[in-house]
């Protein structure tokens, strides 16, 4: 009974309150963009070889849904090729969301810098940022704070940022992403 | 009524769109939630726009294409093949496409609605880049073979397409291809729409996917001639494919295949006959055409073809008649005894309905017609005038005029019938049409000339066209004078002078001048005097003062005047345009400092002028229809043209050459031979040699490409041995100073003749190229310090008669065959041509060795079993050579010929005929 009651208010939750907002998801090539995408939009995590292997060309989008929140979330492609062009997509989207391999030491001063760059942008002024410390699984991962302090986030000014560590794989910590984001929707 | 003004209305709607504001509007797409309706709207909008020409600039575009992309994975199925659409067309301008890859192909998946996909797998290969179709080629691959023909169709266009762009990946799929070529997949609703009412209309099992596969396949193949012998083979057997576009295209390779190799000539043609007893209309019709087209067709072999479209010619459908009897027309230009047998079925069309069809029909019986039959045609063509459009009538007319041109003895016939439409009633361009095939008339075949100026002089009488009167009288001018009664056309130019408006008035003034300047007869001179002496009271000011100028001209006596008003040298005009379009497009301030320089156009004589009219006229009088690689109209384009096309080479090669101090001195270049080559050109050098002929000197210039790889040759010289001894003495050689791989380079050899002038040497050299090899370091990329010198001997160079001979127009061979008979030597030979294929063979490749040019339309042999070819041309001294040569073709013995050549200059006769054997 109480289910159905549930159901009917998420319903009319939906109808009346429904919103729907725009995410941009982007991050170095291979750090689990897709990945994230799919598990948050209910799916499963797939190591299949041949299908991780092959990386987005361009950006893919997939819809969320989370109570009366409607996340459209734009998962931009990684490689060098497509980085000039996340700036344009990230325009006017209600959150950025930027995920790092938490693991990969090699890859973090790249990501780094490839971030700094982006957040400089005069378009993209006083668009919330999240920063996501994917693959938390692995041993050799660095912390959130360790995160913070290698990307030099306390220097990312004039918006909000928060700094996740998360497992794609695990699905460790996927709530509190989503609770951040529909979060931002509601103001 | 209602119905199509509301339809104009929404047509003016439309053509109010406005680039600027539909931008504007394209904000649109960034709203949340998408409403799929309105986008739907203004992406029809942005359609509209482009496809109506309008061009979105790249930021622009690029700006759009970003918008559209918020729209991919709507719900709506509509709005995504819409996106899909528009998305195709702005591929080509915006920037960054290659963003929307991997959404699309979600799109194209197996799974995903039938409805977008195929549109999908098509906007998917055109935002591609080659780096990344490697990444598609698993989802094209189960796309071509799907079982949907809207989706395995697209996938076979799409791959088309892609094909130039990564030629590596896409022929990896030959065999999905090849597997959607021989499934039969009957197409209901071909566009995928599973509407009722659509697909009913087009179910009528068409095998578009077949179509498109096939043409896929060649090409894949198109490379690689043996797999394509093979493709036709396998489908073109009975049944295998059964969409007839399909077989269109295999009907149209085979043709290929029989006419670039002689071996496949027999199994291919085989194939094309079974081909015209297929059950479709669409392939007996390419199939006839194709054989009709083949370059040296029997007249066996074509008689099927023609048999099978004389049936079509009674069939009920108006298209079907047309295009039977198109090809007819076509074919019998060439054969016209062939296409004979069709005559009383073709003469029933000429009363037919379809004026197109009447009008191919009068055009083909003109060709095939004996000369009796000609003129009850032309008695027939003059009652059927009357009740035809203008544009009809230039047709014939033109028509006429080609035959003229070709037949010259049935001129007579075609001038009366010609001067009897001239006074029927007619616009402007019908007459200008008969005018100007009066004009060819009057220039090309001499006898009609008087005839014909006198149907001139009647027409101005009574004409309305200003600008045909000022013309005629231009041409009485001109011709007039030459005439032996040029009293008669004066009064006639006269009478415009009193009768007309002041700009014809004008034109009579001149044209009546040109019979007073330079007159003999001092009868005729006082007359001329006296009427333009008259015309100096004209109201009008050109026409006075044409009237005094040339009054003055009349009194002087030196040969100025006469020179003046009877010009006979013109700039050659294409040269001139060319050259003034040169200068006026010219992006360098550095040009426009120096005026033009009139003097760098190279004068023609007025009979050049007139060859090449003539050549460009009897060429394009016949409509090519066919693809340009079909036989008869190029051997006839490269026989005209010849001597156009040594005109520009040489003139090409004398701009080269003057950049040599030392080869400047010896004057101006006066012929230069086509290139030869001397080598295979699959060999280590590849060399080819153009011999330039001087007044005193002859100059071999070598043209060497070192083909070697890592190897550098330094101081590249030839050592060109003449065979015969003193007639030509080595002056010095300019070597070409280093060849690095596939650079090619020059070297000239220059001779002093030791005949004199005029001498014409015939010799053949022995030619060594001698050089210094030196071997590329491969860690420094430079030539090592120390090579070793080389000799590499290539093939011999003949220098005969024939480059000594630049090809003329005349306007009758009797006439000019005479006069270098009376005042020069004759020579004549027999000669055994085994290796020929058959006349139009050897007439090519005689016109080709011998460098005369052909008259009187000699160069098309009508008969395949005899042919009479007539050349003329003149030496680079100018002494005019004309040859006569006579053949006959049998099987068995290959091409018989006796060429007979009368030159005026001494010994130019033997050398020309030492040049054919």
């Amino acid at each position: 009974m109480a289910a159905i009651f549930r159901t009917i208010y998420d319903w009319l939750l939906r109808v009346f309150w429904a919103t729907e907002m725009d995410v941009t998801m982007i991050g170095l090539q291979n750090a689990g963009k897709s990945s994230l995408l799919r598990v948050l939009a209910g799916g499963e995590f797939t190591v299949d070889l041949l299908d991780s292997s092959i990386p987005t060309i361009g950006f893919n989008t997939k819809r969320v849904q989370k109570g009366h929140v409607t996340l459209k979330c734009w998962d931009l492609g990684g490689q060098p090729r497509f980085r000039p062009m996340w700036e344009r997509y990230c325009r006017g989207v209600n959150a950025i969301v930027y995920i790092v391999d938490a693991a990969d030491r090699a890859a973090l001063p790249v990501a780094t810098e490839e971030l700094h760059d982006l957040m400089k942008k005069p378009t993209l002024d006083s668009i919330p940022l999240l920063v996501l410390g994917n693959k938390s699984d692995l041993p050799d991962k660095l912390s959130v704070d360790e995160l913070i302090e290698a990307m030099d986030l306390k220097s990312v000014t004039h918006r909000e940022v928060s700094c996740y560590g998360i497992s794609a794989k695990e699905e460790t910590n996927l709530d509190a992403v989503l609770h951040w984001l529909i979060h931002r929707a509601s103001r | 009524m209602s119905y199509m003004k509301k339809d104009e209305d929404a047509d003016q709607v439309m053509i109010k769109l406005d680039r600027t504001s539909v931008f504007q509007d394209a904000r649109l797409f960034n709203s949340s939630p998408i409403s799929p309706r309105t986008c739907r709207t203004l992406l029809t909008k942005i359609a509209v726009l482009m496809f109506t020409g309008e061009q979105f600039p790249t930021n622009e575009a690029t700006t759009l294409f970003f918008g559209i992309s918020k729209l991919f994975q709507n719900k709506d199925p509509s709005l995504r093949q819409m996106v899909y659409l528009i998305l195709k067309e702005l591929a080509g301008t915006a920037e960054d496409v290659i963003m929307s890859t991997s959404i699309i192909m979600k799109d194209t998946a197996v799974g995903s609605d039938v409805l977008y996909r195929a549109n999908a797998i098509r906007a998917l290969c055109r935002i591609i880049d080659a780096s990344t179709v490697q990444g598609i080629e698993r989802l094209i691959k189960t796309a071509i073979v799907d079982k949907t023909p809207s989706v395995s169709s697209a996938a076979l266009v799409s791959s088309y397409h892609l094909l130039p762009i990564a030629r590596d990946v896409v022929r990896r799929w030959q065999s999905e291809t090849q597997e959607a070529a021989s499934s039969s997949k009957s197409s209901t609703g071909f566009l995928g729409f599973s509407s009722s009412s659509q697909s009913h209309a087009i179910s009528q099992s068409n095998f578009m996917t077949q179509y498109h596969a096939i043409g896929l396949l060649y090409q894949m193949r198109a490379h690689d001639r043996m797999s394509l012998v093979k493709m036709v083979q396998q489908y073109g057997a009975a049944g295998v494919v059964k969409s007839p576009a399909a077989l269109l295209l295999l009907v149209r390779l085979a043709a290929k295949l029989a006419e670039e190799d002689q071996g496949l000539r027999k199994p291919m043609m085989q194939m094309l006959d079974g081909w015209l007893r297929h059950k479709h209309e669409m392939v007996n019709f390419e199939a006839a055409k194709a054989i009709c087209d083949m370059r040296d067709v029997t007249d066996a072999e074509a008689s099927q073809a023609v048999h099978v479209l004389q049936l079509f010619l009674s069939s009920p459908r108006s298209i079907t008649k047309f295009a039977a009897i198109r090809i007819l027309h076509n074919f019998a230009s060439f054969k016209p005894h062939v296409v004979n047998v069709c005559n009383p079925d073709i003469e029933s069309l000429i009363s037919n309905s379809n004026r197109s069809i009447a009008t191919f029909a009068i055009t083909t019986l003109l060709k095939t017609g004996n000369e009796a039959s000609v003129d009850r045609l032309m008695k027939q063509i003059s009652g059927f005038m009357a009740d035809i459009t203008d544009e009809f009538k230039v047709t014939i007319v033109e028509a006429i005029r080609t035959l003229c041109l070709k037949f010259p003895s049935k001129q007579a016939g075609m001038l009366v019938f010609l001067s009897g439409i001239l006074r029927d009633e007619g616009g402007y361009e019908f007459k200008r049409t008969v005018v100007e095939s009066m004009f060819d008339l009057i220039k090309f075949v001499p006898e009609s000339k008087e005839d014909a100026l006198a149907h001139l002089c009647e027409f101005i009488e009574d004409c309305e066209f200003t600008k045909l009167s000022v013309r005629i009288l231009h041409l009485l001018g001109a011709e007039g004078p030459k005439t032996t009664h040029p009293t008669k056309y004066i009064r006639y130019i006269y009478n415009r002078v009193v009768l007309e408006n002041a700009i014809v008035r004008a034109a009579a003034v001149t044209a009546l001048a040109k019979f007073g300047v330079g007159q003999k007869d001092p009868e005729v001179k006082s007359s001329v005097q006296v009427l333009l002496t008259r015309c100096l009271d004209d109201t009008d000011d050109e026409v006075r003062d044409r009237a005094a100028l040339n009054l003055r001209l009349m009194g002087e006596e030196d040969e100025a005047a006469s020179a003046f008003i009877k010009n006979d040298s013109m700039y050659s005009l294409s040269t001139f345009e060319h050259q003034l379009v040169m200068y006026v497009t010219s992006g360098d301030k550095q040009t426009f400092a120096a005026a033009f320089d009139v003097a760098t156009v190279p004068v023609v004589s007025h009979e050049q002028a007139l060859a090449e009219e003539r050549t460009k006229k009897l060429t394009s009088a016949t409509p090519t229809l066919k693809a340009p690689s079909a036989g008869p109209t190029k051997s006839k384009a490269s026989g005209g043209m010849a001597e156009a096309a040594t005109a520009s080479a040489t003139q090409k090669y004398a701009e080269q050459i003057m950049q040599h101090p030392d080869l400047k001195e010896y004057g101006t270049l006066l012929k230069s031979s086509g290139p030869v080559e001397l080598s295979e050109s699959e060999t280590e050098y590849v060399v080819t040699a153009v011999k330039h002929i001087f007044k005193e000197h002859i100059v071999v210039q070598y043209d060497i490409k070192n083909t070697l790889p890592d190897t550098v040759l330094e101081n590249v010289t030839v050592a060109a041995t003449p065979e015969e001894e003193d007639v030509l003495e080595e002056d010095f050689i300019i070597p070409a100073p280093k060849l690095p791989t596939d650079e090619p380079g020059v070297v000239y050899v220059a001779f002093k003749k030791l005949g004199g002038e005029n001498s014409v040497p015939v010799t053949s050299f022995t030619n060594n190229l001698k050089f210094t090899s030196k071997e590329i370091d491969p860690t420094t990329g430079e030539p090592e310090d120390s090579g070793y010198d080389d000799e590499y001997q290539v093939e011999d160079l003949e220098l005969t008669g024939s480059d000594y001979v630049i090809p003329t127009f005349a306007g009758s061979f009797d006439h000019v065959w005479e006069q270098t008979g009376a005042n020069g030597e004759e020579e004549s030979e027999t000669l055994q041509l085994s290796n020929m294929k058959g006349i139009n063979d050897a007439t090519e490749q005689l016109i080709a060795a011998l460098s005369l040019q052909p008259l009187e339309g000699t160069d098309v042999a009508l008969n395949s079993s005899t042919h009479t070819l007539k050349l003329f041309g003149k030496t680079v001294s100018g002494g005019r050579v004309a040859s006569l040569i006579k053949m006959a073709y049998s099987s068995k013995a290959g091409v018989t010929t006796k060429i007979t050549v009368r030159a005026e200059e001494e010994g130019v006769a033997a050398a020309v005929i030492a040049s054919v054997s």
